[in-house]
């Protein structure tokens, strides 16, 4: 089982701007993958693309051999839920949560609430926060935040890990724990993680990676 | 999504007291307004229906047209004219068979109570005072069934006058204006024929100078001082049920050449005013609700817009437009709950409040002199409800619809640039 993409392309806007053109990519399960390139480049586009929440103009992307495009809305939905763990650039916490309440938000569209509670905490221990977990976001610094964020993507155990410049507004230390915690996900429980960076440093981490330029994969 | 919903709405509590607020305010002055207005409405009616009979039965006054008499001509002559048509009015004020009526009555089960009255314009005079008035001639034990003459009787008794033999109950006003006193008598002429002497056995006050000027007597005295026996001009009719009057009044117009009327019919212009009432009552209010209704919309889509990052990242989580949907709608909903329940409350205790207040003395009089009198009806605090909770979910359909539609793609990509 795999991400593929085949012949993949994508125009948005109006006028028509092309932002990819002709990928052809497969990320087998268990990769580390980072995408780098210059800003505009099309790498955000890009991830979006392989983790479903944006649709290819044209060609198709598969995620565990079924087409993005044929599924249903609930069984996407699903997928999203079990499979995929998103961490953005600004960590896009709900301002009204607390940090476990923002890590338990996934396990709580599925009423799995009570089941998924000690990983989280677990996971907010491992990531220093212990203690913390009844704080708003905004009683956290940037790098704890965005902590929380990949806890918040971590708390379903997913698949995948698509991350877009998850360390771009963090400083040095606190990008390097994001980075160390990615890795470890990526060895220790054999998730796919798919990282956007244009820190070229991190990008040697992986063990694959993409290099866009104008959209398309050199 | 309740709790995130819930969630949102305490973090501006502001915000969120200033929009319950507006529903809160339209629905407390439904109710009050609503109470006050039916209150009154309804003491109007409980006057209108106790204290008159619910059905008149009266003859019909004919007024004479050029072709009234046609029928009566033995030869029907086109080319005959009259120098002079006929006009003016058949006198024709009495009821001329009314043991028919009362046959037919006394059979029906749906009449409570049944009095056949004749009222004629006479003259009373009492030394050197002379008023001109009418005397109503009745059966007083059927006269109490069918009004409620004998509550408002202050002195003596109505009953008295059934022994017949000249006795006379007079109102409050006629008996200033005569300065007459119980027991004494009162000289009453009709025309020209002599005057005849009448006992006053009882003194009645509505409080309404009309009724209050005029007098009752038994029915067989007044026939004989009209020189009309057996007859009367005007039967009344108490139902078991009031509200079937107008109904019955129908049925039984087509059964003599008499005019048969409901209370509502005698009526018919207050119910005029209550429906102009009506549509102030729903204009005032609504229009508070209305401008309710569009804070919650205003501040339901500023919430969405400050929310679009919340969207997008919900929906990365897997939560489905459906959910997104109910984020935003939940929280017109709750807003509009809270602002109707304490409204309803409220205005309840406004209502609580204001029946403890004296009355206001209208046209009738509240004899009692008692409190105000607030309509607690059901049907107010369901409709103020309605009103309210209708304002408040069509205020949240379209904020709502506008955050279901969002694409989280859309939002990522604009709060990357
Ligand atoms: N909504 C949009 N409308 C038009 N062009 C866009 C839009 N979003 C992004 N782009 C353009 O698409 C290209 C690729 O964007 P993106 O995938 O975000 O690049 P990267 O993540 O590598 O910086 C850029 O040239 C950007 O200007
Ligand atoms: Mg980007």
């Amino acid at each position: 089982m795999a991400i593929n993409l085949v012949n993949v392309g994508k125009v948005i806007g109006n006028p028509q701007t092309r932002i990819l053109n002709n990928i052809n990519l497969t990320i087998a399960d268990g990769e580390f993958v980072s995408f780098v390139g210059r800003s505009g480049s099309g790498k955000s586009t890009l991830l979006y693309l392989l983790s479903s929440l944006d649709i290819a103009s044209e060609g198709f992307v598969e995620i565990d051999g079924m087409k993005v495009s044929d599924l249903k809305p609930d069984d996407l939905y699903q997928f999203r839920n079990l499979k995929m763990g998103f961490i953005f650039q600004f960590h896009y916490l709900l301002a009204e949560l607390t940090a476990l309440e923002n890590i338990l938000m996934p396990a709580r569209k599925t009423n799995q609430m009570k089941q998924k509670e000690g990983y989280a905490l677990d996971l907010l221990n491992q990531f220093g926060l212990k203690g913390k977990e009844k704080r708003l976001p905004r009683q956290l610094s940037g790098g704890e935040q965005q902590r929380v964020a990949i806890a918040r993507a971590l708390i379903m155990k997913p698949k995948y890990i698509f991350a877009d410049e998850p360390t771009g507004a963090l400083d040095s230390v606190n990008a390097k724990i994001v980075i160390d915690i990615m890795t470890r996900v990526n060895q220790e429980q054999g998730t796919t993680v798919i990282m956007v960076t244009h820190d070229a440093g991190f990008a040697q981490l992986a063990r694959k990676q993409i290099h866009l330029v104008d959209g398309k994969i050199v | 999504m309740i709790f995130l919903a819930f969630r949102y709405l305490f973090s501006k509590k502001k915000q969120t007291f200033f929009t319950i607020l507006g529903i809160f305010f339209g629905t407390v002055a439904f109710v009050g307004i609503s109470g006050l207005m039916l209150g009154f409405r309804g003491y109007i009616i409980d006057q209108l229906v106790n204290n008159d009979a619910h059905i008149h039965i009266e003859s019909r006054e004919e007024f004479l047209s050029q072709h009234s008499l046609d029928q009566s001509i033995k030869f029907p002559a086109l080319h005959v004219f009259w120098i002079q048509p006929p006009s003016g009015r058949k006198d024709n004020a009495l009821i001329e068979n009314p043991q028919q009526w009362y046959y037919r009555l006394k059979s029906d089960k749906r009449v409570a109570a049944f009095s056949g009255q004749l009222t004629a314009g006479v003259v009373f005079s009492v030394g050197k005072s002379n008023v001109s008035s009418s005397l109503t001639g009745c059966d007083p034990y059927a006269q109490v069934k069918v009004s409620t003459i004998s509550k408002h009787v202050i002195e003596g008794r109505f009953e008295d006058l059934a022994t017949g033999g000249n006795r006379i109950a007079i109102g409050e006003q006629l008996q200033k204006r005569l300065g007459v006193h119980l027991y004494q008598n009162v000289l009453v002429s009709l025309a020209d024929r002599p005057a005849t002497p009448f006992k006053v056995v009882a003194i009645y006050k509505f409080g309404n100078n009309n009724a209050d000027s005029q007098a009752y007597s038994s029915l067989a005295d007044v026939q004989k001082v009209n020189n009309t026996l057996n007859k009367v001009n005007v039967i009344a009719v108490k139902l078991v049920d009031f509200s079937q009057a107008s109904f019955i009044a129908k049925t039984w117009g087509h059964f003599g050449l008499e005019k048969v009327e409901s209370w509502d019919e005698i009526n018919g212009s207050i119910f005029n005013v209550f429906a102009i009432q009506d549509f102030i009552r729903f204009m005032s209010t609504g229009s508070i609700i209305l401008v309710a209704g569009f804070g919650i919309f205003n501040v339901l889509n500023m919430t969405v817009m400050q929310k679009r990052k919340d969207v997008a990242i919900l929906r990365s989580m897997g939560y489905t437009d459906g959910d997104i949907l109910q984020l935003f709608f939940l929280q017109g909903l709750m807003v509009g709950l809270m602002g109707t329940m304490t409204g309803l409350l409220v205005g309840f205790l406004v209502c609580k409040y204001a029946s403890t207040l004296p009355a206001v003395h209208g046209p009738i009089d509240s004899g009692a002199g008692g409190t105000m009198q607030i309509s607690f009806a059901n049907g107010i605090y369901i409709q103020a409800a309605i009103l309210s909770m209708m304002s408040a979910i069509i205020s949240s359909i379209q904020p709502a619809r506008t955050a279901e539609k969002l694409t989280p793609i859309e939002i990522i990509r604009a709060g990357a640039e």
